[in-house]
């Protein structure tokens, strides 16, 4: 279904996702971005990346808006609430914050939240991306 | 930590492989990312080295892992990040990040520190500018 960015209002829900912070997975994001930190990453790690849970959290809501190639990342706000433990399983939210025409490019804010099973929100984000008109 | 500090600096080399790891795991697939001949017809495109870029994802990981080598759990429990991506970064060039303390305020059993924070490429050009805060307790 295509979808139609014109139409993207402010606070409309833009996914809902579990996001699993399995040691494997954690593993293969440490070796993708060549995390050499000692507390996030190696074989003894017990506590995630943070910009794991937000690449995870980012990659899920792009794939549901199927963001256009040539899309850019313009700015990112992060805010980490709480360490997460490898093995975790987080409730990645994505929603709509602005959406804008300007200069050729449509300006669209996504706020993210990721949160675990019990409720404790360990991350908000919010993405400025720019697709292409 | 003080007014005026530097924050340690990480440096990396960017490569294709590495970029196309990071789609795997991300699961951005942007074509802008993988597939040289998009990349060249955008506004990126004409590069010496490569047409893809980098994610921005990607590059701001090294910020954060910089932020974690500084302030270790303190980072993941506390951090905040307020950033803008400059410029792009293409496969085969090397980026070296960079923090300062800006400064420090005392809260209710803690130090809030703020810091400006980026990346640079080796011609200087930046990559990423922006701020982090993060708050460290007295007994840390």
């Amino acid at each position: 279904m295509t979808i139609d960015y014109s139409m993207l209002e402010s606070g409309q829900e833009i996914c809902r996702e579990c996001v699993s912070l399995d040691a494997d997975s954690v593993a293969k994001y440490t070796d993708a971005v060549g995390d050499c930190s000692q507390l996030t990453s190696g074989d003894n790690a017990v506590l995630a990346p943070p910009m794991a849970i937000a690449a995870l959290a980012l990659g899920a809501a792009i794939n549901a808006l199927q963001i256009p190639g040539g899309t850019i990342h313009a700015a990112q706000d992060l805010d980490f609430k709480k360490a997460v433990a490898v093995g975790a399983v987080l409730e990645c939210t994505a929603t709509v914050g602005q959406n804008s025409v300007r200069r050729g490019w449509r300006f669209l804010v996504v706020n993210m939240t990721a949160a675990e099973q019990e409720g404790d929100v360990v991350m908000q984000a919010k993405s400025t991306i720019m697709l292409p008109v | 930590m003080q007014q005026g500090d530097g924050l340690p600096t990480i440096e990396k080399r960017v490569t294709q492989a590495q970029i196309e790891r990071y789609a795997d795991v991300a699961g951005d697939f942007n074509p802008i990312h993988l597939d040289t001949e998009f990349a060249r017809g955008t506004q990126f495109g004409g590069a010496v080295l490569d047409g893809t870029i980098a994610h921005g994802m990607m590059i701001l990981a090294y910020i954060s892992e910089m932020l974690t080598m500084a302030f270790g759990e303190q980072w993941l429990n506390s951090g905040n990040l307020k950033v803008r991506f400059r410029s792009a970064v293409y496969p085969g060039e090397s980026i070296t990040t960079f923090g300062n303390v800006k400064s420090v305020r005392e809260g209710d059993g803690f130090s809030a520190l703020e810091c400006a924070v980026g990346v640079r490429k080796s011609n200087g050009e930046t990559v990423i500018s922006g701020n982090a805060h993060v708050n460290i307790p007295f007994d840390n």
